[in-house]
């Protein structure tokens, strides 16, 4: 019994040095750059902006960079091989309809949708670690920072898988 | 036949008249109402935004002083100390243009490159807020937003050029009051932190810093101008520089 408690009680203590290990940056910076728009997609600057700041928020929460730069600031030389650089068009985006989303919501038919390309790339010599397709839907009735919100939350995620395989492989 | 169709008539306008004026009572006391609910700043809503710490800023090949000339803000905000207007307000204790400028000026000065005056700088910047406070966001969260652009000149060759920053933060948003000012407060001093980062660790800062000093005169700048480098001419302390501006 007594050494059933001793290993339960060194196993507390170890497990969170075990997690701090696991939560280490493994990369120095990540710049995420504005996404730019094709023609025709109505969205306002105010959501482009918001898009931006959520992105470099749920990058911030993966835990693999040590810092989130901003667009446009220096990074030095003995750091670019370990940054990244995230750029982004929208390639597509859906208003949607609330009366047709009231009456056959269920089927994804009105929804607000918004399509992303997405291209990560090493800072040092632009090498494409990963290119990500986004797509993201809502109910018309939520708000575009909603919608943005879930596309940043898709495109951290995917930068993550796409880093720990470049990482394995 | 006609008489009841003129009692009817005096009945209706009756009704009509109780109605209006019910209706201009209503007018008359809703502006007092709306008033009562406007936001005033007490001590219990005002917070105080400033940087944690300096941010440092990116190293240049040579050594160089800069000088804030002025802090003007371009935002079209008819109260820029109000940050948020639900919940009894929450409003900064100073206007945004001192807390951007105390905030470049601290970091300058932590770097030991900020100048003590306009005539002994190497670059004298102007800096225009179009943005300074919460953004539209989600609803589920506060959104900072601190936008600026800066005209950074060089007294000796009259040369400008204009570098734009901008810092985003986004806070959990809050139901009680406290955590709501509490939350605002730690929003925008991040997206103040960022925007300065954005500003002095810029690329831009770095091209046009290269590009001004470019073809600076070897002489300083007291000795090349007669002891007055930076006010020239009509004496307004940099008012009137011409520089091209971007509009928004």
């Amino acid at each position: 019994m007594r050494l059933l408690t001793v290993a339960l009680m060194a196993s507390l203590a170890v497990a969170p040095g075990a997690a701090a290990k696991d939560s280490e940056a493994a990369y120095k910076t990540v710049e995420a750059k504005h996404f730019t728009r094709v023609e025709g997609v109505e969205l306002s600057p105010a959501f482009t902006d918001y898009l931006y700041a959520e992105l470099r928020n749920e990058l911030t929460k993966t835990k693999l960079f040590v810092q989130v730069i901003g667009e446009g600031e220096a990074v030095e030389d003995a750091d670019a091989a370990k940054s990244m650089v995230i750029e982004g068009v929208i390639t597509e985006y859906k208003k949607g309809n609330r009366v047709t989303d009231a009456i056959l919501g269920g089927y994804g038919v009105g929804a607000r949708s918004l399509k992303l390309d997405v291209n990560l790339a090493r800072r040092s010599d632009h090498q494409n670690l990963g290119a990500i397709k986004v797509h993201v839907n809502i109910s018309p009735k939520m708000k575009e920072e909603v919608m943005a919100k879930g596309a940043a939350k898709q495109i951290a995620g995917q930068v993550k898988k796409a880093l720990k395989q470049q990482a394995k492989g | 036949m006609a008489q009841l169709g003129v009692t009817e008539a005096k009945m209706g306008s009756r009704g009509v008249v109780v109605v209006q004026a019910g209706i201009l009572l209503v007018c008359a006391l809703t502006p007092f109402s709306v008033r009562a609910d406007e936001p005033k700043p007490t001590p219990e809503n005002t917070i105080h935004v400033q940087l944690a710490a300096a941010v440092p800023p990116q190293k240049f090949a040579k050594p160089i002083k800069f000088f804030i000339s002025d802090v003007i803000d371009r935002s079209g905000n008819p109260q820029p100390i109000l940050v948020l207007k639900e919940r009894g307000g929450v409003f900064l204790d100073r206007q945004p243009t001192q807390i951007t400028r105390e905030a470049i000026e601290q970091s300058l000065k932590a770097a030991d490159l900020l100048a003590a005056d306009a005539t002994s700088a190497d670059l004298v910047m102007q800096i225009y807020i179009f943005h300074f406070g919460l953004a539209q966001g989600s609803g589920l969260d506060f959104f900072g937003k601190v936008e600026f652009a800066t005209t950074v000149k060089n007294p000796k060759t009259e040369e400008s050029q204009q570098i734009q920053a901008a810092g985003t933060s986004i806070a959990n948003g809050a139901m009680r009051k406290k955590n709501i000012q509490k939350n605002v407060q730690a929003n925008i001093e991040g997206a103040l932190e960022d925007a300065v980062r954005n500003f002095l660790r810029g690329t831009q800062l770095r091209e046009a810093v290269a590009s001004l000093m470019k073809n600076n005169p070897s002489a300083p700048v007291a000795a090349a101008s007669g002891g007055v480098a930076f006010a020239q001419g009509d004496g307004s302390s940099g008012h009137n520089f011409k520089f091209k501006f971007e509009e928004r």
